[in-house]
């Protein structure tokens, strides 16, 4: 290549600070998709809210004052909350063994947890509904063990939401919380071990308290994704369990009825928004998926 | 002492016990949904009284399960394209640009994956329902396109962060046009972020339910919309065939990640 000479360095210099200047234009595209196809019309459902059908609070009035809707609003927070309990007891244990056990096996659950987590959300409720009803083999297998001698109701019913979420959010409480314990220096327990701790006090005042930020971290990503989950509850949840993804879609689709529509995305909106502000505020980064 | 595992003494045990449960509860369904889609039991008994292909025969012999393979799959494949271009264009000004906000307009664009589905499926159907959109590819493209964005910049902006800019400026430098000297410079070197990007946002459309639910009409829906309606009716095992088949695409995409990570490394 031929030398270059002074002033083509000078053109060029200058070709990579125009480039800088006009950087903003290229977030333009993915700018208008968001806004005109996600802030405006999630802006005009929050404004049916108090438009429809006439102007005023009447919607809100409706859905805070009525038993009906305000059961449903508990059933979701603690339907939301059951799972992120069970999905802590299990995933610290699973965790913690993933920190510490052969990497070879450890891969192997790496890898279910993986293919777990990739497979449609579909097949996996659909599976658990297969399993889980009368006829399906968890109730097939409890009576040939002779420990129940009726089918037990699993589907349509808290039982079958708990177990179906509990399937989905496992792997998003274990990777992360796995990253934390990876992150704890072996040398504190051992420490702890030299100046006389049992195992027991090892865990209780070192160990789980160093993992507390990953639990919280995690526990409030699963509560937060659980709250506003659609397909799962609907599909193994029973009318008597209604969560609140599902009220919206149902005053929506069946009752056409966007003003309470709106007010209950709201309702939904602002809750998540808030959980999702106190994460970032807690832990500087969230990372979070709800479907 | 907790955290080395052969000094774990009796609770070693506990923990494995308790991560190979985990592990068989997660594994289990999905082996049991293949293991029954080739039962000869409508009503999914297990274990089957024989084997049999007739589900997948079904599958393949009825139209309406093809054509909504089909249209989750050009769905996917337009919805990845348009993903991966404007993600790569939005990284390139998010990474390199020098305006006031940028932070904000980087949380602004990762929103979609915080906000919960139904609340954008709903506005959408909407605003669709308003411009016509509803029932259409166009439709569903945009509504897919809202989700998986969000994939594309984080992988892709992760990657041109990791990319050192003076190898580009180099090339510049060295005469280079700047389009020149991305595309031939920058693009290659990122290649595992758009990689990842595309997969993410392949996946994204190609599984999602909701937005599906609300953008279908009876004449154009997804996999996951007609395993849906299917799955309201009865659980048939044509289901478990279809989901077979899906989790076969499922680990074929994992593997080629997993391959295109150790050729990477390599």
């Amino acid at each position: 290549m031929a030398l270059l000479t002074e002033q083509d360095n000078i053109t060029a210099v200058g070709k990579i600070r125009t480039v800088r200047s006009r950087n903003f234009a290229l977030t333009v595209p993915a700018l208008l998709l968001l806004v005109v196809f996600f802030i405006l019309p999630v802006v005009a459902l929050l404004l049916r809210s108090v438009m429809e059908p006439e102007l005023g609070l009447d919607n809100y009035r409706a859905l805070l004052g009525s038993t009906t809707y305000l059961k449903i609003f508990l059933n979701t927070f603690s339907v939301s909350a059951l799972v992120t309990v069970v999905t802590l007891a299990i995933g610290f244990p699973v965790a913690w063994a993933l920190a510490i056990m052969p990497s070879r096996w450890a891969s192997i659950v790496f890898a279910i947890l993986l293919l777990s987590m990739w497979t449609n959300l579909l097949t996996r409720t659909y599976a658990w509904m297969v399993l889980l009803q009368r006829t399906g083999v968890i109730n097939k297998t409890l009576m040939g063990l002779g420990l129940i001698s009726e089918p037990l109701p699993l589907v349509n019913n808290l039982v079958g939401v708990t177990i179906g979420m509990t399937y989905i959010m496992l792997p998003f409480i274990i990777l992360p919380l796995y990253g934390v314990i990876r992150k704890i220096d072996p040398a504190i327990l051992q420490a702890a071990a030299l100046c006389g701790a049992t195992r027991w006090q090892a865990l209780t005042r070192i160990l789980i308290p160093l993992a507390t930020p990953g639990m919280v971290s995690g526990a409030l990503m699963v509560f937060v994704m659980s709250l506003g989950y659609f397909v799962t509850p609907a599909l193994l949840g029973g009318t008597a369990n209604m969560m609140l993804a599902e009220l919206i879609a149902q005053f929506v689709q069946s009752l056409v009825n966007w003003g309470m529509g709106g007010a209950a995305a709201l309702v939904l909106l602002v809750v998540t928004l808030t959980l999702y502000a106190v994460q970032l505020r807690l832990f500087g980064t969230a990372r979070m998926e709800g479907r | 002492m907790l955290l080395n595992f052969d000094r774990l003494g009796g609770w070693k045990w506990i923990l494995i016990g308790i991560t190979g449960l985990t592990a068989a509860f997660l594994i289990l369904p999905i082996v049991f949904i293949a293991a029954l889609s080739f039962g000869s039991s409508q009503w999914l008994i297990f274990p089957p009284p024989a084997w049999t292909l007739k589900w997948y025969e079904a599958f393949f012999a009825d139209p309406r399960w093809l054509e909504a393979a089909g249209t989750s799959f050009s769905i996917a494949a337009m919805v990845t394209v348009l993903s991966v271009l404007i993600g790569l264009v939005a990284s390139f000004g998010l990474v390199r640009g020098r305006f006031i906000g940028k932070e904000g307009l980087r949380a602004l664009f990762l929103t979609p994956m915080i906000l919960p589905v139904v609340v954008l499926a709903v506005a959408l159907y909407a605003f669709f329902l308003r411009i016509g959109l509803n029932g259409t590819v166009t439709g569903f493209v945009i509504a897919h396109l809202v989700v998986a964005l969000p994939f594309s910049i984080l992988s892709i902006t992760n990657a041109l962060e990791g990319f050192d800019k003076s190898i580009e400026d180099a090339a510049v430098l060295c005469g280079a046009s700047p389009l020149e000297a991305k595309l031939r410079i920058t693009l290659p070197s990122i290649s595992h972020g758009l990689f990842s990007a595309a997969v993410f946002s392949f996946l994204t459309s190609w599984d999602e339910v909701v937005l599906a639910i609300f953008m279908a009409s009876p004449t154009l829906q997804t996999l996951p919309v007609k395993i849906w309606s299917t799955l309201r009716q009865d659980l048939t095992p044509v289901i478990a065939a279809a989901s077979t088949l899906l989790i076969v695409v499922t680990i074929a995409l994992m593997l080629l990640v997993a391959l295109l990570r150790k050729g990477l490394k390599s």
